[in-house]
C-alpha cells in the first residue's frame, strides 16, 4: 500500500477531506439503525412483518396485543422497534392514532415511578407541566379509570418496556398485570411491547400474569454468517455516495474494498467474530482504526487492526502483573506456588511470608530480603488490586489479625507466565520458580 | 383529582377505525379475548351454583360469603360477571330486589388497605384514607337500616389482599355475618387451598364452606369454546381446532391460550394467502402448528445454534467439567482450564481471561447459563440453565 502523494495546492482540501471522512465514519459506526439495511434483510424480515403487522392493527383496528422481543444483547432489538415505527410514523393516521409510552426498566425501578412516567406521556389531565399529583394509589385509580374509560374508538397506547425482565422484579408484579389485562379486555386499545435478553423471560412472570400475556415471542439472534460479517464490516467503512469529493470517495471505498479481501484483516475479523458475533462488538473494534485516518496517515493499514486487535482482547491481569514491583511479584510466585501445593486451599499471609523466606534464603542471592512489615505492606496492596481476596466463607470482616486470613490468588498459572515472560527485567530465580 | 369533576379520559381518535372485513379478520376480531360471549359454553353447571346462591341471599336479605377458586384462564370472573349480568335483567323485570355491584381486584391496587377506600368510592362516591373509610364501612354494615338494599361484593385476586394481621380479609368476611349488612361476598383466587394455608382460623372460619372450583378445561370444552366463538363463520377447519385444544389442554387447559393461538394462526394463515386470489385459504393444521410452536417451543436451542464459536466451546467446556466431576456446577477457573484444552483440540487461538469472561457474562446474560455476579473472578460458581443433553444435542449438527 503505497501512501498517497499530496501535492502542495490539495492539502487545504484534502485536510477538509479527513475532517469529512472522520464525520461521516464516525457517525455511520455509531448510528444504531446503520448495518441492517445491508446485513441479514432476510433473517429479519419475518419478525419485522410480524411486529409491524401487530402495531399496524393496533392503530388501524383497535385490536389489543402484548409481544415479547427476545434476544441477546447487540442483536438489533431496539434497532428493529425503532425501525418499525419510523416505517409507521410515515403514515399521517398512525401518528393521529398511536400514542406512544416507552418505559426502562433501569430508570422505573418501581411502579410507583413507572406509573407517574405513564401518566406523564400520555399527558392524563392529573398531570400539570411536567409534574404528577397525587399518591401512588391515586395514580393507579386515575390511570385503570382513563384506560377503562376509553372504547375502540380512543387512541390506541404503544407502550414499549424496555429491560423487560426488571419489570418483572417488581412488587406483585401489579403493572404488568395491568397492563396485560387491559390488552386482554374490552378497553382502549393498547399493545405492550416488551424487550429483553433473557431467554427464560417467561418464567419470570406470575401464573395470573403468565395467562394474561399473549405469548407472542419474537426471537432475534446474531444469525450472521462470516461473509455477512465481512460484508457489514465493508459498509461500515464505505463511504456514502454523497460525499462531497468523489474522487477521494471513490479511491477510499477501493481502498476499504481490498481490505476486506486481505488475508490478514479477514483473519483478524474471524478471530473477532468467534468470540462474539454482534456488531457492537466490531463497532468498538473500528472506532480505533477509524480515529487514525489523518493527512498523515490516510490509509488504514494492517497494523491499526492487529494493535485494535490486540487491545480489545488484552487480558486485564497479565498487565496488571507488568505494574508490580518485583517484591510483589515474587510475592505473587509464592502464593502461586501455595495454591499449586495445597490444590487451591486457602492460604494466609504467614504462609505466604515463610514461602517467601524459604525463596529468598536458599535459591535468590540477588533478591533482597525484605523486613516482615515491608512485605506485609506489599501483601496489602495486592490485596487491594483484588489479586488476592478473602476465601469465601472465611467471613471474617474485619475481625481476625490480617496476618492469618484465609486468602485466595486470582491468577491463574498460564496468567503468570505470560506476564513474567514480558516482566522488564524479572529476577531470573523467580522465572525459574515459577516453571518449576 | 380528588374533586370528581375531572374525568380522566384518553382522546378518542381524529379517524374512523376500519371494521374488520373478511372472513380471517373477522374470526380475528372474534378469537381476541376480550369478545367475551352472551353466554359462557362449558361453565353451566358452576353458573348455576353461583346464580343460585346469590339469588337466594338476594331474596332472603341476607348475606354471605362464596370462595371460588381455579387456575388462570378458566372462566371464573367472566362467569361471576355473567351471573350478575343475568341477576340485573332479573332486576329490571322486578323478579328481584334491586341490588349494588361492587367490584375490586387484588392485583389493581398499591396496598391491600386500599380495597376500603375502593369499596367505599364504589359504594357512595366518597374518598377518604383507608383506615377512615374502614370506620365508615363499619359503621355502615353495622347499623340497621330497612330499606338498603343488597350488596354483591365481588373480590378477585383475594390472596393479595393478605397482610400480616389479615385484617382487610378479616373485614371483607366479617361484614356479611352482620345481621343487617345484606352484602354477599364473591372472594376469587387461584389456590383451592387458599383458607387453609394462607388464613388465620377466625378468618377463614367466616369464610364459610361455600366453596367452588373451576376445573381445567379439558379439550372438548376448549374445542367448544373456540367453535362457539367461531359460529357461522367458516375461517378454520376442523381438524386445526382440535389440534389446538388438544395442545393447550395438555399444558395448562387455559382458554385464554388457545384463544390466542387460533388468532395467531388466522394471522400465519392471512400471511401464507397467495396473492392472486381474494380471499384466503382456511386455517389449516400447519398453521395452528406453527403457531404453537412459536409460543410454546423453547427458543434455548436455537440461540446455542446461534451463538459464537467462543460461546459454544464454553458451553462444551462447562458439559466436560460436568462429566469430569459429576457435580453440576464448577468454578470459572476449572471451565478455563477445560476451554483451554478444547481449543487446542480444535485448533483454535485459546482466549485470553478477560475474553473468557466476557463470553461467560454473555452467556449469563441471556441465562443459558446461571453465573455468580462477576466480582468473584476465578472462584465463581457456573451452573447450566439447560440440560447438558439440549447443549450436546444442539451443537452436534453443526460439526
Amino acid at each position: 500500500m503505497s501512501k498517497r502523494k499530496s501535492s502542495g495546492s490539495a492539502v487545504v482540501s484534502e485536510s477538509a477531506c479527513y475532517l469529512e471522512l472522520q464525520k461521516v465514519l464516525r457517525q455511520q459506526i455509531y448510528k444504531i439503525s446503520a448495518p441492517c439495511d445491508v446485513d441479514g434483510e432476510s433473517d429479519l424480515d419475518k419478525p419485522r412483518r410480524h411486529l409491524l403487522d401487530l402495531i399496524q392493527r393496533c392503530s388501524s383496528m383497535g385490536e389489543s396485543n402484548s409481544a415479547l422481543i427476545i434476544g441477546p444483547r447487540g442483536a438489533g432489538k431496539t434497532m428493529l422497534l425503532s425501525s418499525v415505527l419510523e416505517d409507521l410514523k410515515e403514515n399521517r393516521d398512525f401518528r393521529d392514532n398511536v400514542l406512544e409510552v416507552h418505559l426502562n426498566g433501569l430508570l422505573q425501578t418501581d411502579d410507583r415511578i413507572a406509573l407517574k412516567e405513564i401518566t406523564r406521556q400520555l399527558q392524563l389531565e392529573n398531570v400539570v407541566g411536567d409534574r404528577v399529583f397525587g399518591s401512588f394509589a391515586d395514580n393507579l385509580a386515575f390511570l385503570l379509570e382513563a384506560l377503562k374509560k376509553g372504547s375502540r374508538d380512543s387512541q390506541a397506547v404503544l407502550f414499549v418496556l424496555e429491560e423487560f425482565d426488571l419489570f418483572a422484579h417488581h412488587k406483585n408484579q401489579t403493572l404488568l398485570y395491568n397492563l396485560f389485562d387491559i390488552a386482554q379486555s374490552q378497553q382502549a386499545p393498547i399493545t405492550v411491547i416488551g424487550l429483553t435478553c433473557r431467554l427464560d423471560v417467561i418464567e419470570l412472570l406470575e401464573k395470573r400474569v403468565k395467562s394474561r400475556f399473549s405469548h407472542r415471542q419474537i426471537h432475534l439472534f446474531n444469525s450472521l454468517t462470516f461473509d455477512q460479517y465481512l460484508e457489514v464490516f465493508e459498509s461500515l467503512l464505505t463511504l456514502p455516495s454523497e460525499f462531497s469529493d468523489k474522487k477521494f470517495c471513490a479511491k477510499w471505498n477501493k481502498h476499504v474494498q481490498n481490505l476486506s479481501e486481505d488475508q490478514g484483516v479477514t483473519s483478524i475479523l474471524k478471530k473477532l467474530y468467534d468470540t462474539s458475533k454482534d456488531i457492537r462488538t466490531l463497532k468498538t473494534f473500528l472506532m480505533l482504526p477509524v480515529a487514525r485516518i489523518s493527512p498523515s496517515h490516510p490509509r488504514l493499514e494492517m497494523a491499526d487492526f492487529v494493535e485494535a486487535h490486540k487491545l480489545l482482547t488484552a487480558d486485564s491481569k497479565s498487565n496488571t502483573l507488568h505494574g508490580l514491583s518485583v517484591l510483589e511479584l515474587c510475592l505473587v510466585v509464592a502464593m502461586r506456588r501455595l495454591s499449586d501445593i495445597f490444590v487451591n486451599q486457602p492460604f494466609n499471609f504467614q504462609m505466604v511470608y515463610n514461602e517467601y523466606q524459604k525463596f529468598v534464603q536458599t535459591r535468590s542471592h540477588a533478591v533482597q530480603s525484605f523486613d516482615r512489615p515491608v512485605v506485609l505492606k506489599a501483601f496489602e496492596h495486592l490485596q487491594q488490586m483484588e489479586l488476592v481476596r478473602a476465601a469465601e466463607g472465611s467471613g471474617t470482616g474485619g475481625r481476625g489479625q490480617k496476618e492469618f486470613r484465609p486468602m485466595l490468588l486470582m491468577i491463574d498459572k498460564s496468567q503468570l507466565m505470560q506476564a513474567i515472560q514480558k516482566y522488564p527485567a524479572c529476577p531470573t530465580e523467580a522465572q525459574a520458580r515459577v516453571q518449576v | 383529582v380528588r374533586a370528581d369533576d375531572m374525568m380522566p379520559n384518553i382522546p378518542k381518535t381524529p379517524r374512523q377505525r376500519k371494521e374488520p372485513m373478511g372472513v380471517l379478520e373477522q374470526a380475528r376480531a372474534r378469537l381476541h379475548v376480550s369478545a367475551v360471549p352472551e353466554s359462557l359454553p362449558c361453565r353451566e353447571l358452576e353458573f348455576g351454583n353461583i346464580y343460585s346462591f346469590v339469588e337466594g341471599r338476594l331474596l332472603d336479605g341476607t348475606g354471605g360469603c362464596m370462595y371460588i377458586s381455579g387456575v388462570p384462564g378458566t372462566g371464573k370472573t367472566a362467569t361471576v360477571h355473567e351471573v350478575l349480568r343475568c341477576l340485573q335483567e332479573e332486576v329490571d323485570e322486578s323478579n328481584l330486589p334491586e341490588f349494588q355491584f361492587v367490584e375490586i381486584n387484588g392485583m389493581k391496587m398499591t396496598d391491600p388497605h386500599q380495597a376500603h377506600t375502593q369499596i367505599l368510592k364504589a359504594l357512595t362516591g366518597q374518598k377518604a384514607t383507608p383506615e377512615h373509610a374502614a370506620e365508615i364501612l363499619d359503621k355502615r354494615f353495622n347499623t340497621p337500616a330497612p330499606r338498603r338494599e343488597s350488596t354483591v361484593l365481588l373480590v378477585d385476586e383475594l390472596d393479595l389482599l393478605w397482610t400480616r394481621k389479615q385484617s382487610v380479609m378479616y373485614n371483607l368476611f366479617d361484614w356479611p355475618t352482620r345481621p343487617q349488612a345484606k352484602l354477599i361476598v364473591l372472594a376469587i383466587a387461584n389456590t383451592m387451598d387458599l383458607p387453609e394455608r394462607m388464613m388465620m382460623n377466625r378468618v377463614s372460619s367466616r369464610l364459610g364452606l361455600t366453596r367452588m372450583t373451576f376445573q381445567p378445561y379439558t379439550f372438548r370444552q376448549l374445542q367448544e369454546i373456540v367453535m362457539s366463538r367461531m359460529k357461522g363463520l367458516q375461517a378454520f377447519e376442523d381438524d386445526a381446532i382440535q389440534l389446538a385444544a388438544r395442545k393447550v389442554a395438555a399444558v395448562s387447559g387455559d382458554a385464554r391460550r388457545a384463544l390466542d393461538i387460533c388468532r395467531r394462526a388466522t394471522e400465519l394463515a392471512e400471511l401464507a394467502k397467495t396473492p392472486g386470489r381474494k380471499t384466503a385459504a382456511l386455517v389449516n393444521m400447519t398453521h395452528v402448528d406453527t403457531a404453537v410452536q412459536e409460543m410454546f417451543s423453547s427458543p434455548k436451542i436455537m440461540a446455542i445454534r446461534n451463538a459464537s464459536l467462543q460461546e459454544q466451546l464454553f458451553l462444551k467446556a462447562v458439559v466436560a467439567e460436568f462429566r469430569r466431576s459429576g457435580l453440576e456446577e464448577a468454578t470459572f477457573l476449572q471451565v478455563f482450564q477445560q476451554h483451554e484444552c478444547l481449543c487446542r483440540l480444535d485448533g483454535v487461538t485459546v482466549p485470553t481471561m478477560s475474553q473468557l469472561s466476557g463470553v461467560c457474562s454473555t452467556l449469563g446474560a441471556s441465562r443459558l447459563l446461571l453465573v455468580e455476579v462477576g466480582k468473584s473472578d476465578l472462584s465463581q460458581r457456573v451452573r447450566l440453565n439447560v440440560s447438558q443433553d439440549d447443549v450436546m444435542y444442539a451443537l452436534r449438527d453443526n460439526n
